[in-house]
């Protein structure tokens, strides 16, 4: 008896030793603070290197513009975004801010991650939002998100050099799914891929909602989210074209890099590429000599009409976090970055060498002026074929997204026929309806 | 405790004759210094079982507790029951997963064994000196970090890497190792593979090395052969070695993570997707299912490994082995 009690005793102990020691770790109190100042945490995800060359400068500026606020920068990698973000969540340690993209939104207002930012900036920083933008960052009527800019996901980039040497006219780009596999056939030569675009499900999953749009006119779910649409036939032309590509040999095999990285065109590997508008701010830093012997188009279209959608409008938004200690000192943070003077934004879209779009009137009155915002031969094209016909992203979960992009990679690299690939994308879809309950919580603007 | 407590107790009173009150005394004295030695043992216990309690059963407990909730950090938790249970269990993608985790510890575990036997009886007939020079060169892959292992082998299977170049000389090139259902897993495998044998292969060593000479004198003077001696001596003498390496390549092999997270992230199309790294991809995803539903697979995985271990210990009985 004395050996079990004194087991017992060890057990017992070692429970309350452990469950104080956890009890030490939860956080609470009011905002942290430094010097007198509050210090505000701000996440934000790697993007291309002038980026954070742009946040770091322009943070330094916010801190040492007045005594009250400190934000604490941090750029976070990525790959590792969800974990480190899901992590700090659970441990209550979420920045203050961090940057969210358009698709993400819904579902995290939804779950009350983000905080209502109508209460915390003035009216007039969301009247300065364009129409076209508004309706992303807004769930219910209210605002969950100041937007930064907008990029078409999807854009045609070929090279004119080598379209000329294949005896293709530059001048006369592909205008349907067909006519580029023509290309792309002639154009792959040695180690020259004709094409490179998504290849794997993490990637298709996003970068080809605006051919999801382009095939059926819808995304793969019903608009009230009550069941999956991803045995429509004409999606099976879609799996088809990428199949084409990719089993045809017309585009890299084994890529090293993901869709939004323009490397691989950039170093003279592919003869055309599928990237978003962003590329274009990569050739210029990165790249430059290639910049002559590029021409940019709308991404073909499945019937040729270049009136249909062929991009979703992506882009990065700034948050303020639910739970945040410091709501009204980061949704000021927010406010002199993003909705104050236009010279700040103006900078930033400078320094992207005009590869985004702005989202704010004031800040294209600041860019009327500079003549390289609008005289840049690319954006020209993006501008006026990309932009009008794209789409806003959707705001269903990520699981639905992969589940589709997962059928055009298994159709790609022929682990199931098309139907089949399409058919098991429409039982997942349905079981993440089902377990997510998703039915009827379509976000309403 | 067991053997304390049988140590305490083995002495019989040594004369009847010499009455009771000395067999008394003599009760007194066991009972009070097994008392003693019994709060020594506890208190040498103790750090273990605290740490453990915090580190492992705490953490486990809370976790069961936990998986019956639909967890969001931002909302109360939702109680509901085993429900995640039931969607991980007829999850075709957790099976799948483990599935392919037993398929990857099939590749690696047996063929790194093999491997390293052969490669341990070789040094065994080397001198001294080139032997130790053998071990370091062996061992090396050993200090290697996994991600290091997994950049290299991911240029070695590039289009131009050496893999495919080594095979245009057959005119069989480029093979997309890594981006191809059919090969990424068996693809991962060979790093898997290099990673593990050095330390296998210094643990047969020394168990080769355990066996006496004389053994194999003897069997070699009644005309046993080299397959013979395989077989009837050395296989049998390393029962227990295999057995550990075995139970512990296969249990490591099954949680492997690095190697498709880096070189493969889980594709293509689910081909390496192992359970950890399933596990680990649900939990990246944002939504609050996610959260509840990565917890539940885990807890799930471990039931897995457990009934896994226990069949491996039931298929292969593990014996004392014999002493030399």
């Amino acid at each position: 008896m004395s050996k079990r009690r004194s087991i017992l005793a060890l057990v017992t102990s070692a429970f309350v030793a452990s469950s104080l020691a956890l009890a030490g770790c939860g956080s609470g109190g009011s905002a942290r603070t430094e010097g007198g100042k509050t210090v505000i945490t701000f996440w934000q995800q790697k993007f291309e290197d002038y980026q954070q060359t742009w946040f770091k400068k322009e943070v330094d500026a916010f801190n040492a513009s007045q005594s009250k606020v400190k934000v604490d920068y941090q750029v976070v990698p990525a790959d590792t975004w969800a974990q480190k973000l899901k992590a700090a969540q659970a441990a209550n340690k979420a920045p203050d801010v961090q940057t969210t993209n358009y698709g993400n939104i819904a579902a995290a207002a939804a779950n009350g991650e983000l905080a209502d930012l109508d209460g915390l900036m003035p009216a007039s920083a969301f009247a300065d939002i364009k129409d076209n933008v508004k309706s992303f960052v807004t769930i219910g009527g209210k605002h969950y998100a100041y937007p930064m800019l907008v990029e078409p996901s999807t854009v045609l980039y070929y090279r004119t050099d080598l379209v000329a040497a294949a005896g293709l006219d530059p001048k006369n780009p592909p205008k349907t799914w067909d006519e580029l596999i023509a290309w792309a056939t002639k154009l792959t030569k040695g180690k020259v891929k004709g094409m490179t675009i998504a290849s794997v499900a993490a990637d298709l999953g996003w970068s080809s909602w605006g051919l999801q749009y382009n095939a059926c006119g819808h995304l793969p779910i019903a608009d009230d989210w009550s069941k999956s649409n991803a045995t429509e036939p004409c999606y099976e032309k879609l799996l088809q074209f990428y199949k084409t590509l990719y089993q045809g040999g017309l585009m890299p095999k084994t890529p090293k890099v993901g869709y939004a990285d323009a490397s691989p065109y950039g170093q003279g590997e592919v003869a055309m590429m599928a990237d978003g508008s962003w590329a274009v701010g990569q050739l210029k830093e990165t790249f430059p000599a290639m910049v002559a012997k590029t021409a940019v188009a709308p991404f073909p279209s499945i019937d040729g009409d270049q009136t249909k959608t062929t991009a979703t409008l992506g882009g990065w938004t700034l948050t303020v976090d639910a739970k945040s200690k410091a709501k009204a000192q980061a949704a000021g943070f927010i406010q002199w970055l993003l909705a104050g003077d236009p010279a700040i934004m103006a900078s930033f879209f400078k320094a992207s060498g005009f590869s985004k779009y702005t989202v704010r009137t004031s800040v294209d009155q600041a860019l009327a002026g500079n003549p390289d915002a609008t005289s840049d031969p690319f954006m020209k094209v993006i501008s006026a074929k990309v932009v009008p016909y794209g789409k806003q992203e959707p705001a269903y979960p990520w699981d639905i997204a992969l589940d589709f992009g997962t059928a055009i990679e298994a159709a790609m690299k022929g682990n199931l026929s098309i139907p089949a690939a399409l058919k098991k994308a429409d039982g997942q879809i349905n079981d993440v309806i089902k377990k997510q309950s998703l039915a009827g919580t379509e976000p309403t603007h | 405790m067991a053997l304390l407590e049988s140590a305490q107790e083995g002495p019989a009173p040594a004369d009847p004759t010499t009455g009771s009150d000395r067999r008394a005394r003599g009760g007194r004295r066991s009972r009070a210094t097994r008392r003693q030695d019994n709060l020594t043992a506890y208190l040498m216990i103790a750090p273990m079982v605290v740490l453990l309690g915090i580190f492992v059963m705490w953490p486990l407990v809370y976790s069961v507790y936990l998986s019956t909730f639909k967890i969001s950090f931002y909302k109360a938790p939702q109680f509901v029951g085993v429900q995640f249970y039931t969607y991980v269990l007829e999850s075709s993608d957790f099976w799948h997963s483990i599935w392919i985790g037993l398929y990857y510890a099939l590749l690696v575990v047996p063929t790194g064994i093999v491997i390293a036997l052969l490669l341990a009886s070789f040094i065994k007939t080397l001198s001294r000196r080139v032997a130790a020079f053998m071990k370091v060169t062996i061992y090396l892959p050993a200090v290697v970090s996994t991600v290091i292992a997994s950049v290299l082998f991911t240029f070695m299977y590039q289009d131009q890497g050496v893999v495919n170049w080594l095979l245009s000389l057959v005119n069989h090139a480029p093979v997309a190792w890594l981006n191809s259902p059919r090969w990424a897993l068996p693809a991962i495998a060979v790093p898997g593979i290099w990673l593990g044998f050095g330390i296998t292969t210094l643990i047969l060593l020394a168990a080769l090395l355990d066996i006496p000479e004389s053994y194999y004198e003897s069997a070699m003077l009644d005309g046993a052969g080299f397959l013979q001696r395989l077989w009837y001596i050395t296989i049998p003498l390393l029962k227990n070695v295999l057995l550990y390496l075995l139970v512990t390549g296969f249990t490591l092999a099954i949680q492997m993570l690095d190697l498709p997270l880096i070189m493969t992230n889980g594709g293509p199309v689910g081909a390496t997707s192992t359970p950890n790294y399933y596990i680990f991809n649900s939990f990246r995803d944002l939504t609050p299912y996610a959260t509840s539903y990565s917890l539940t697979a885990s807890l799930l995985l471990f039931v897995v490994l457990g009934t896994i271990s226990i069949v491996i210990f039931r298929l292969i009985r593990s014996d004392k082995a014999v002493d030399g």
